[in-house]
């Protein structure tokens, strides 16, 4: 067993060497016996030619003994590997575009499959990650918000089923270093966040819990990439300061390489979370996350959790109304993957449906190249190559091909994965992504597939033919019916394939095109923002409204500018603030879940910045102040909901739950503004700046044209009030074209999916009935010379190659139903089965078809009928 | 044509490891032992011995190696292996009950019977 693979081994690494050896020992063997001859006493030439004949044939007995030495089939693969890659460098064009289409196919599935896996599939990368939950405030099924300092304190007591809990805070702080002071996102974490992921420092150490009471010295952890680019590596990290919103931060630990985000939160830094004493139940800002002690069920927790929530309702009754709201938990993989799950499915069904394409592309190519080596191939056969071994031949070639393809493929899929940054700057887990060996596993499988899947057509439609029929006439061989009929059958699975990708694309346009219709409630043409924070340490509570007012005032001054305000939510993708309010004329049941609404809180110059218009009652003023009654302005589209038919004006509304606190009134009713996205309804409840202490807020400047000659005297004034501040202008128009970037991105990509399957399919049909012109020249040529006009001919071969396109396109549209459960969560006001998008994607399917059998349509016409009779093929 | 279609399958390598177990030979030594051994009984085209020495090197019954021969030509001498020695053995047996129960029924008379 050993010695034979020993021998086969040595036979196949050094194939030279054993057949010079072999050579050798029989040419010995013959002189040997020569010379013995010769001393026998014969003459030198009798004895030569009487060693040779008792020797036999040389070359036979070499031939039997390399067959014996058991390589053969091995050393005919090698020469099948050869011959293969030879007979792609002499049709080099067909193999570059086999190989192209093929790598850009397999190299895009194998990325996404590596997202998927990552993003998707695979565990997080902490310890026990499954024990690991997130836990929110909940009181409708879609109504879901984060926790405050009371839940805090109330869940860290949870330890008969938490083995730890932690909380973080995202949030985005001024830090002053070299330069320009910049804002940069932070998550405030204390120590049992880490405790609870189970991370361990690369360098130092994490936050402890004596960082964690208010007035200890505050401390921060940065990221490895942070440590690198800003402290002079991880080592040196440990012991620098960095000031964050005016408070020196002591580094005191690194977190590993590569760990970018955590919890799916992905920030540079993590200062220290010391929490406030709490003096009511709000306000919620704070993420809760937990690790379950083992054993403990998701289920247990819940209940847990609800008991949790009835005990601690009475406490905070008074300023807290909504019995209905109870912690929930979710297991934290779930958390941070979100909804990336629906759009990574369809863009993977995607990605297949284009390999299947490409496949059945290359197929047809395939197959045509050996339809036109069917001569090559017949001639193998009659000179008594078996079905078998030229079976095994076409395998080979088709392997090589797809082999190649793959090693291409693969260093797509490495350029593919550097452009998910890019491509979806949004996806969780983006820091987890990485071409592995699942994933070259993977683009191996696929190559391996995708040759023999391409090495069906010629093995079914040339070799599946009879081979006796080749050697009656070498000139038709290749099998003319079968072939084509295979052919017919990919090219019409191009088709199928094609429709689900097309539909999903333009169902994507046009719901990206009706977001970009959608009216934002302000015209983004003349105008820019400046988002601006207010840091504790430096402006006590009793200096914001001083700041705010002198703000506004500062942009206003400068010459040209139409109007300044100010405003907490930038519209249209209103960075989170909602608030739960009670009408006081129709409330909700006690106890029970409060509606929510956007809640801008915006200084009275806010509307005329943004250009809003007032539609009954009045807008805030300058006496609208703390001191007076709280009043609010609604917009039409809340009135319309909350108040149908009914004045608006003078109604009163208990916010936030505060039953404690003076009511608010409706003074006005403005236009409406989309805040919950483009696709949202544009309710919102506005509230004065002058009754709210706020740190943080937009400043809306209108310029009389395009904004950008605005922004420098702006900010240089701005910079007067505060030259600590951090400071960027973003133009309306720039800000309402990143709430488009996302859908536009998604768009883009199905776009290009679908422009391949389409341009690939009718590549498929073009080549489909080029072949067949070419190949019914004569008949074509009768047809004309007995009468036939070239309109009917050309008819002819069009309505053929469009009876192909029709059935694949019908398979198609069964498939195009399918998968209107994945396309559904991306559309924006069309629905996954419109009929209108449907014909239009069987319009463009046919028009192109249409145009790709045009031009084999005309050429056949063109013929000129004695040509094509006696010309040879 | 003489050759190894004049043996009984499988004779040959009987006959190549019974001439080895004597010495190592290369293979023209192989062929002249076997040609003495069955004082020409059996016609050997030599060539054949190739073939059958490479079934035999991969069966593990013999290995070679390259040597001087006396001449001081370079030439490859086969070496019975011990699986070789003991392949000859039960080969020898079998040879000689198949031997002795073929002579004894070619032997027979009708009136044994």
């Amino acid at each position: 067993m050993i010695a034979d693979l020993v021998e086969r081994l040595r036979a196949l690494i050094a194939p030279g060497r054993r057949s010079r050896d072999l050579d050798e020992e029989m040419r010995f063997h013959v002189e040997r016996d020569t010379a013995a001859r010769i001393a026998a006493g014969a003459d030198p030439e009798t004895a030569r030619r009487e060693a040779r004949l008792a020797f036999g044939g040389v070359d036979r007995y070499a031939e039997e003994t390399r067959d014996a030495s058991g390589v053969r089939p091995l050393e005919d693969l090698a020469a099948d590997v050869r011959f293969a890659l030879r007979s792609l460098r002499r049709n080099l064009g067909f193999a570059a575009t086999a190989v192209a289409v093929l790598a850009v196919a397999i190299g895009a599935t194998t990325a996404v499959f590596s997202v998927v896996r990552h993003v998707l599939i695979a565990d997080l990368p902490y310890p026990q990650p499954d024990r690991l939950i997130r836990i929110y405030n909940q009181n409708s099924p879609t109504n879901i918000w984060a926790l405050s300092v009371v839940d805090l304190d109330a869940l860290r007591q949870e330890t008969p089923i938490f083995e730890s809990f932690g909380a973080a805070r995202f949030t985005s702080v001024a830090m002053a270093g070299a330069g320009e002071p910049e804002q940069i996102p932070v998550a405030r974490a204390d120590a049992g966040f880490f405790a609870t992921l189970g991370v361990v420092p690369e360098a130092g150490r994490l936050i402890a819990p004596r960082d964690e009471p208010p007035g200890a010295p505050a401390v921060a952890v940065v990221t490895d990439a942070f440590a690198r680019e800003h402290l002079g590596g991880p080592a040196a990290a440990v012991g620098r300061t960095l000031t964050l919103d005016g408070v020196p931060h002591t580094v005191v630990g690194v977190l590993p390489q590569g760990v970018t985000a955590l919890a799916g939160m992905r920030v540079p830094v993590w200062p220290v979370l010391q929490l406030p004493t709490p003096t009511r139940r709000g306000p919620f800002g704070y993420r809760g996350i937990a690790r379950l002690k083992p054993g403990v069920t998701l289920a247990e927790a819940r209940r847990e959790l609800d008991a949790l929530s009835a005990r601690l309702y009475p406490l905070w009754q008074s300023g807290f109304k909504d019995r209905t709201a109870h912690f929930t938990s979710w297991p934290l993989r779930r958390t941070i993957v979100g909804d990336a799950d629906a759009r990574l499915e369809l863009f993977a069904g995607a990605v297949v449906l284009v390999l299947l394409v490409a496949i059945a592309n290359v197929a047809t190519l395939v197959l045509v190249r050996a339809q036109a080596r069917a001569q090559e191939l017949s001639v193998r056969a009659t000179l008594g190559a078996s079905r078998g071994r030229l079976a095994r031949l076409v395998t080979t070639e088709c392997l090589v091909l797809t082999g190649v393809a793959t090693a291409a493929g693969i260093g797509v899929a490495a350029v593919g994965l550097r452009l998910v940054g890019i491509l979806a700057p949004g996806l969780p887990r983006a820091d987890e992504i990485a071409l592995d060996l699942p994933a070259l596993l993977v683009a191996l499988a696929l190559g391996v597939g995708a040759g023999l899947l391409v090495a069906v057509s010629p093995l079914t439609g040339v070799l599946g033919g009879s081979l006796t029929a080749w050697r009656g006439d070498l000139r038709r061989a290749g099998g003319g019916a079968r072939t084509n009929a295979v052919r017919g059958v990919l090219v019409a699975g191009e088709f199928a394939l094609a429709v689900p990708l097309l539909l999903a694309a333009l169902l994507l346009g046009n719901s990206f095109l009706r977001l970009e219709r959608v009216n934002p409630g302000y015209d983004p043409s003349r105008g820019f923002t400046v988002s601006l924070a207010l840091p504790s340490s430096r402006y006590p509570d009793s200096t914001l409204a001083d700041f705010w007012r002198r703000a506004v005032a500062r942009a206003q001054e400068v010459p040209g500018i139409v109007a300044a305000g100010l405003n907490t939510s930038p519209p249209p993708d209103n960075g989170g603030d909602v608030n739960n309010f009670n009408l006081v004329s129709h409330p909700v049941p006690d106890g029970g879940a409060e509606p929510v609404a956007p809640w801008p809180v915006v200084s009275p110059e806010y509307f005329l910045a943004l250009g809003v218009p007032l539609v009954e009652g009045r807008m805030f003023t300058a006496t609208d102040t703390g001191t007076g009654p709280q009043v609010l302005l609604v917009s039409r589209a809340w009135a319309t909901h909350y108040f149908p038919n009914q004045p608006v004006l003078g109604q009163e509304l208990v916010s936030g739950g505060c039953y404690t606190c003076p009511r608010s009134v409706i003074v006005g009713v403005v236009g409406d503004v989309k805040y919950e996205g483009l696709s949202g309804n544009g309710e919102g409840v506005y509230t004065p700046l002058a009754q709210n202490l706020v740190r943080y807020a937009t400043l809306y400047v209108r310029t009389p044209g395009a904004p950008e000659p605005f922004i420098r005297p702006v900010l240089a004034a701005l910079r007067s009030l505060d030259p600590q501040m951090p400071l960027a202008a973003v133009t309306l128009q720039d800000g309402l074209r990143q709430a488009l970037a996302d859908p536009g991105r998604w768009t883009g990509i199905l776009g290009a999916f679908a422009v391949a399957a389409l341009a690939l399919s009718a590549l498929g049909i073009f080549g489909l009935m080029s072949y067949v012109v070419r190949r019914q020249r004569r008949e074509i040529g009768v047809r004309m010379a007995l009468g036939a006009e070239p309109q009917q001919v050309a008819g002819l071969i069009v309505a053929r190659g469009m009876r192909t396109v029709a059935a694949g396109t019908a398979v198609g549209l069964v498939l195009a139903l399918l998968e209107a459960r994945w396309v559904a969560a991306l559309l924006y006001g069309v629905a996954p089965r419109d009929p209108a998008t449907m014909l239009a994607v069987i319009a463009v399917l046919l028009l192109a078809a249409l145009g790709a059998c045009l031009v084999p349509g005309i050429r056949a016409a063109r013929l000129k009928p004695l040509e094509a009779i006696s010309g040879d093929d | 044509m003489a050759g190894p279609a004049d043996l009984l399958p499988g004779t040959l390598e009987v006959l190549v490891l019974k001439a080895l177990s004597l010495e190592p030979m290369h293979g023209w030594g192989i062929g002249q032992r076997l040609d003495q051994l069955s004082r020409d009984v059996f016609k050997v085209q030599q060539g054949s011995l190739y073939p059958a020495l490479q079934r035999m090197l991969r069966k593990g019954w013999i290995r070679s190696e390259w040597r001087v021969t006396e001449n001081r030509r370079r030439a490859r001498y086969y070496l019975l292996t011990p699986r070789g020695r003991r392949q000859l053995e039960t080969e020898t047996a079998t040879w000689n009950r198949t031997a002795a129960a073929v002579d004894g029924i070619l032997r027979l008379k009708l009136a044994d019977l």
